[in-house]
């Protein structure tokens, strides 16, 4: 950053060199002051905005560094974790949606930063999928926090609310679901962990289920605790628990469908993913459940139908295309076949680096449910 | 909320002294306006016109952002008219110019916990302690209230009965310390408002027997532990918190309740680390090593998993593993006697003069600062 002598009137060398002195001699207000002043003489230094708003978050003063971080998103420098910082400073100054946007333009720019800024800034942005309803995605980014940081309480909580499909934020749930929330995030934090700790995660989650077994969404946590172990029997029981409670729950009725096709049980899975579906058209997943059992039933041009539904509302599910891509195959339209596993394979090298896409459905059946 | 306003603006006095010795130089016009803002603002606070007043203070830090005493005027007022989040923006802003202000760390850290902002209010209600609150008792109360009410939510247990035991020493039967006592003592992270209403009476119940218990009132705390242990024999923590009372009075029989408190809660570590204690008091060296051994593969950090592998190995004449743990214990929490005194002993033992000297040192130093008490974690001097 350092500017020619030529075009730079020598104050501003002078405010800049004081600044970052202060800075350095931990004189945070005066630093914060002198940057305020260097960045005014000159707004294109992108070091002093950056650090203006650094000291300024530091201090918890969100707003303030709001605006500092906000001049660095039309500069080369810092922009990365720029957007993280805004994500945290939006977060902190209750502009979710925004800080939601900050969070993305994060993650499509890389995800840089410092670890402990990349870990604040995952944790916060899982904050926010959950609030949006994406827990699939929530619970990804958490899981691999709990793979990296134990087992602190404030994890456990993020991934209770997600487990509990929970649209809220620490702050703002409801007191008497502390229990429960607490309950079940301890239970995925240890079911997160490397390595997985399936002992801990049930007796956790047999908790849970002692306290709770009569309120919604308990038993398909379960159930997906049960998925991740293996404990295919165990997951159908408390999917059809969770039915008896929610009837329309169509994320349990998709799930369920797909343990029948597993078991070749075609007539009970079309019955299920159909009900999902009339739960809940949006939701991609259902659809492509109905896709595949009818697909598997022998009923080619129907399932390709469902299928086509689930790649709208889902275009990001790798797990889709490869079906399309099959059925497809089958019905000899190769060249469609092929562009479908060609965009599978994409979409399943990006799986490593980003989190999953979970479809657009699963936030608005949330939404509906609010 | 009121009890926690009446104090608001007394403490508001507190700081004016020191902040109006701090001239900041501005023109006189602008400084004559600014004084006569402020004035005016604290005349209508004085009055009860808290609106007025808000106004005020914000149009005299218009002319001067950077005013302490301005920021502090408006930043305890906002909080005593329950206005938290805005209170909280001022009041940073203060502290950003007077980190040395406890009083303003902890109306911060009040404000945060009314925002819900859990974490940040315990970070900044611990740092309102560094940095002093001198005689304030109601500050003192509510800070020391809501700091032990947060460890516990934090999982932070036995450092949450530490405080509550402080309290209970000014006042050694406040009803209000029972339910934050109890779920410190079950060991659940709820706030009391938290606390399900199917809940509260078995919380209320442990509250009474930890209350008994660390107030040493042995007839009460007898009589609170067989109400619970009967009326609760299947919930989680209830035959711990009962352990942890007999291990005082009837050691002999507290391993059977932890014992049965590891059939509730099979992944309970403290249960393990307890039962451990007992078998090396009893000399079973070798039943204590390979209970201790599980409860630090469920915990690897846990201090006092590894001192009492230490005892063991020591125990068992092996001084080479003992002090390999032990120094593994005071590596995770120097701040335990027990572990120290251990060395001590290990290190003199084997002819290390020099590293037994460290320790004594080490021990003295903790005797002088810590007087801590641990409910649920062995670890202080009175093991000696």
């Amino acid at each position: 950053m350092a500017a020619s002598a030529a075009t730079v009137p020598a104050s501003f060398e002078t405010i800049a060199k004081q600044a970052d002195a202060a800075r350095v001699q931990d004189r945070i207000p005066e630093a914060i002051r002198l940057y305020r002043e260097g960045t005014g003489l000159r707004p294109s230094w992108a070091d002093g905005w950056w650090y203006l708003g650094s000291l300024l978050y530091d201090q918890d003063r969100f707003t303030d560094a709001s605006a500092a971080f906000q001049h660095l998103l039309s500069s080369s420098s810092h922009r990365g974790p720029a957007y993280a910082f805004l994500g945290l400073c939006e977060y902190e100054t209750g502009n979710y949606d925004d800080a939601l946007t900050q969070f993305r333009a994060w993650a499509a720019a890389g995800w840089s930063g410092t670890p402990e800024l990349r870990n604040v800034a995952v944790f916060h942005f899982a904050l926010l999928l959950t609030r949006d309803g994406r827990f699939v995605e929530s619970l990804y980014l958490l899981a691999t926090e709990a793979k990296l940081g134990g087992d602190l309480p404030e994890l456990a909580e993020a991934m209770g609310l997600a487990s509990l499909r929970m649209r809220n934020l620490p702050e703002d749930y409801a007191p008497e679901q502390r229990e429960r929330v607490w309950l079940a995030g301890t239970a995925a934090v240890y079911e997160s962990r490397s390595p997985r700790d399936f002992a801990r995660a049930n007796e956790f989650a047999d908790r849970l289920e002692t306290r709770y077994r009569g309120q919604p969404e308990v038993h398909y946590f379960r159930a997906t605790l049960d998925e991740f172990e293996s404990n295919r029997d165990e997951a159908e029981r408390e999917y059809r628990a969770e039915l008896k409670i929610s009837p329309n729950h169509a994320q349990a009725l998709t799930a369920l469908a797909a343990i029948d096709l597993q078991k070749a049980d075609r007539d009970e899975a079309g019955l299920l993913a159909r009900r999902a579906i009339a739960a809940d058209g949006d939701y991609a997943e259902a659809h492509h459940m109905l896709g595949r059992v009818l697909i598997d039933s022998g009923d080619l041009q129907s399932g390709l139908v469902e299928l086509e539904t689930a790649k709208r509302l889902a275009p990001g599910n790798p797990l889709v295309h490869s079906h399309l891509a099959m059925a497809y195959s089958k019905l000899g339209r190769k060249q469609e076949a092929k562009a479908e596993t060609e965009t599978f394979l994409a979409l399943k090298s990006k799986e490593y680096a980003t989190a999953p896409v979970e479809d657009d459905s699963g936030a608005r059946t949330a939404r509906k449910k609010n | 909320m009121t009890s926690r306003f009446t104090f608001v603006a007394c403490c508001a006095v507190y700081l004016m002294s020191a902040i109006a010795a701090i001239a900041q130089p501005s023109s006189q016009d602008e400084r004559a306006g600014f004084d006569g803002l402020l004035r005016a603002g604290e005349k209508a606070q004085v009055e009860s016109r808290d609106d007025e007043a808000i106004g005020l203070f914000r149009r005299a830090l218009a002319l001067r952002p950077e005013s302490e005493k301005g920021l502090w005027f408006l930043g305890t007022l906002l909080y005593d008219k329950g206005q938290y989040a805005e209170a909280c923006d001022d009041l940073r802003t203060f502290l950003s110019l007077r980190p040395d202000a406890g009083p303003g760390w902890a109306f911060l850290g009040l404000g945060e916990f009314q925002l819900h902002e859990y974490r940040r209010a315990l970070g900044h209600l611990q740092r309102a302690f560094d940095a002093g609150l001198g005689d304030r008792k109601e500050l003192t109360h509510l800070v020391l209230y809501d700091t032990a009410v947060l460890l516990t939510r934090a999982e932070r247990y036995d450092d949450s009965v530490d405080v509550l035991v402080k309290m209970l020493a000014n006042d050694a039967h406040d009803a209000t310390l029972v339910e934050p006592l109890g779920l410190a003592g079950l060991r659940l992270p709820l706030l009391p408002s938290e606390i399900p209403q199917d809940r509260r009476e078995f919380v209320d119940q442990a509250g009474e027997a930890v209350l008994a218990l660390e107030s040493q009132q042995n007839e009460q705390a007898e009589s609170a532990f067989h109400r619970l242990i009967t009326r609760y024999p299947d919930e989680p923590g209830v035959h711990f918190l009962f352990g942890i009372w007999l291990t005082q009075l009837h050691p002999e029989l507290a391993i059977a309740e932890f014992e049965q408190e590891l059939r509730i809660s099979p992944s309970h570590v403290l249960a393990r680390v307890r039962i451990a204690e007992q078998m090396i008091s009893n000399g079973d060296f070798d039943r204590a090593l390979s209970m201790v051994r599980e409860a630090i593969r469920l915990d690897p950090k846990r201090a006092s998993a590894h001192m009492l592998a230490g005892e063991a190995w020591i125990g068992k004449g092996d001084s080479r593993e003992g002090i390999a743990e032990l120094e593994i214990a005071r590596a995770v929490d120097p701040s335990v006697s027990r572990p120290h005194l251990d060395l001590l002993r290990a290190y003199s033992a084997a002819g290390r003069k020099e590293d037994a000297k460290r320790e004594k040192q080490q021990i003295d130093r903790l005797l002088h600062a810590n007087s801590s008490t641990h409910l649920g974690e062995p670890g202080d001097a009175s093991h000696n």
